[in-house]
């Protein structure tokens, strides 16, 4: 280093990375580190709903939420909305994007309006679906019941064994363009030479889309997985919009019971448990995928 | 025709069919917002095209117009609430508020934090990488609840300061992992160089870095804008009276009905300066979307 002089401690400087960081870092500790603790903390409380005083009793939340069907209620619907949506994005997106991969005229602008429904606010995409949905005026119900697919009796949203999957669609459709572009970009970052050779190999496209372009893409796909799968478990904004958890609790995820619990009961010990379990689930079963799939950022 | 042209056609057509399925919601929900009432709650049949446009939806939800007279249309779903609840000015301008200054607020001290990353070797900073990577995947509602008390307690509740602050943490690890992606771009010889000259650490970035890296930046601060635009969760929680635009629309389904021509009216206006944003950074699009796992 040049022969700077300077009346501050090194560590004060520029030159060490302590300034740099200051600000993040205790932005991220005060409203991100600390509320976790404290909602630990609040989580140990029993909450006594009459005299709403609350007594420090550190197990009553934990042993309420293992004894909690609602909780393992949820816990089956978070999984099953997230297998079934990532499922469906991942091989809808890989399907579209072998599709639009082409450098002929017009796929850009195909490729820039498959990027449209990322940027429409997932409260106001319930919206969309909702309108859709409605039992007498709505596109897709009138659709269904052209079709014969579905009765007017048993409205999409208000039936037990298809409110789900009216969510679930309304999630597809949003985020399915978000596989497509990471999958893009993934199709046109491989090397030709090991197509050219496989065709000239007499291999079929399909053979070469089995044995070389999945295998090749298997880190991008880990990565899109991950990214996508902690996006589902913590889903809120469709399921409070479009059906509030209902009809009765076939919608109801981890998230959105944690909310019920706290919007009301006000028991906030309780909610704060339910909180961290959500965060418990996806620390747990990301850290397994990303063990298992060894994705690095 | 050769089999080969058949082939392309057939891949045009559906890929033009796919795009326009997922364009669909989209139109269907702009179209509903310019259909009068009649054509929008017509209890025996779709109203496609066959109505009078009118602008009466946006001229009271994004105007601030007079809510028309019930009495002339259909009055299915037509609520009673008072003169002004369906106005979404103040929204749009909360909204904006805390768009902007919360994109500004993460993208500034994101890009001190994304250089010091990216050039500085020090003890733990793998492991601080790793935690602003959890900070990402950290589910709101485990934060939320503290948030709400830890802010009533500051003064924060429902004020745009709060929501900003709010907005500011999760766009941190987002804009910060991207930030770090496009400094890594920037080879370590052009600061090297800079320093020989006698720069300071802080003027090699502020001088040379930034102005490289200016295009990045700003796709950054578009995809910023974008979440804190479309975030709901926080917002629900942390206000009561401050509505960001996506919690004013949820508040036009009432317990007598929907208004249907209001809420896509607002919705349909909500997702234009998304629309705008996202084509100007169609280059850097995967880049964010990965948090700079994946450059294109």
């Amino acid at each position: 280093m040049t022969s700077r002089r300077t009346w501050l401690p090194n560590w004060l400087t520029s030159e060490h990375p302590l300034p740099w960081l200051f600000p993040v870092t205790s932005l991220l500790l005060v409203f991100g580190l600390y509320p976790v603790l404290y909602s630990l903390w609040l989580s140990f409380f029993k909450r006594n709903p009459a005299t709403r005083i609350e007594k420090f009793e550190p197990s009553w939340n934990w042993s309420k939420l293992l004894a909690d069907d609602r909780v393992w209620d949820a816990v089956q619907v978070t999984f099953t909305y997230a297998g079934i949506a990532l499922f469906l994005q991942l091989a809808l997106g890989m399907a579209i994007a072998l599709l639009l991969d082409s450098d002929k005229r017009g796929f850009g602008v195909l490729r820039a309006l498959m990027t449209l429904p990322l940027v429409v606010p997932p409260a106001v995409t319930g919206m969309m679906f909702l309108l859709m949905y409605d039992s007498s005026f709505g596109v897709i119900s009138n659709s269904l019941y052209a079709l014969n697919i579905l009765s007017p009796e048993n409205p999409i949203l208000g039936t037990g064994s298809t409110a789900l999957w009216g969510v679930i669609v309304a999630d597809v459709w949003q985020w399915t363009p978000f596989m497509v572009l990471i999958m893009l970009a993934g199709l046109r970052a491989l090397p030709r030479e090991p197509f050219e050779a496989a065709s000239i190999d007499g291999a079929s496209s399909f053979q070469s889309f089995i044995f070389l372009t999945l295998p090749m893409m298997s880190k991008i796909i880990a990565l899109a997985v991950l990214i996508r799968g902690i996006d589902l478990f913590r889903i809120y904004d469709y399921v409070k919009v479009m059906t509030d958890s209902g009809p009765g609790t076939a919608t109801e995820t981890l998230t959105a019971y944690a909310g019920t619990v706290y919007f009301k009961s006000a028991n906030f010990p309780y909610a704060s448990a339910v909180a961290l379990a959500t965060l418990l689930l996806v620390l747990v079963t990301s850290t397994i995928f990303i063990k298992l799939f060894k994705v690095r950022f | 025709m050769n089999s080969s042209t058949l082939t392309s056609l057939l891949r045009y057509t559906v890929s033009i069919l796919i795009v326009c399925v997922f364009i669909f919601p989209i139109a269907w929900f702009a179209l509903t917002s310019i259909k009068p009432i009649s054509a929008v709650f017509n209890k025996d049949r779709v109203v496609v095209f066959d109505f009078e446009p009118t602008f009466e939806n946006y001229e009271v939800t994004v105007l601030g117009g007079k809510k028309a007279d019930t009495s002339q249309g259909a009055s299915i779903g037509m609520g009673t609430s008072g003169a002004g609840a369906y106005d979404g000015r103040g929204s749009i301008l909360s909204s904006l508020i805390i768009a902007v200054c919360s994109t500004a607020l993460a993208t500034v001290i994101s890009l001190l934090a994304a250089y010091a990353l990216s050039r500085m070797r020090f003890r733990g900073s793998q492991g601080y990488m790793q935690w602003i990577l959890s900070q990402r995947f950290l589910p709101p509602i485990a934060i939320i609840i503290p948030l709400v008390f830890i802010f009533r307690d500051l003064g924060l509740r429902d004020t745009h300061l709060g929501l900003i602050i709010a907005h500011t943490l999760i766009n941190i690890p987002i804009a910060l992992l991207i930030l770090k992606s496009f400094f890594d771009d920037v080879p370590l010889e052009v600061d090297q160089a800079a320093m020989i000259d006698g720069a300071t650490r802080f003027q090699c970035f502020y001088l040379i870095v930034l102005p490289m890296i200016k295009g990045g930046i700003a796709a950054t601060a578009v995809l910023c804008f974008i979440f804190s635009w479309t975030e709901f969760i926080l917002s629900v929680f942390l206000t009561n009276s401050i509505r960001t635009v996506p919690v004013k629309i949820t508040t036009f389904v009432t317990s007598t009905g929907s208004e249907w021509g209001y809420i896509s009216a607002l919705g349909t206006a909500a997702i234009i300066p998304g629309f705008i944003f996202i084509l100007l950074v169609q280059n850097h699009l995967v880049r964010g979307l990965t948090m700079g796992a994946i450059k294109d």
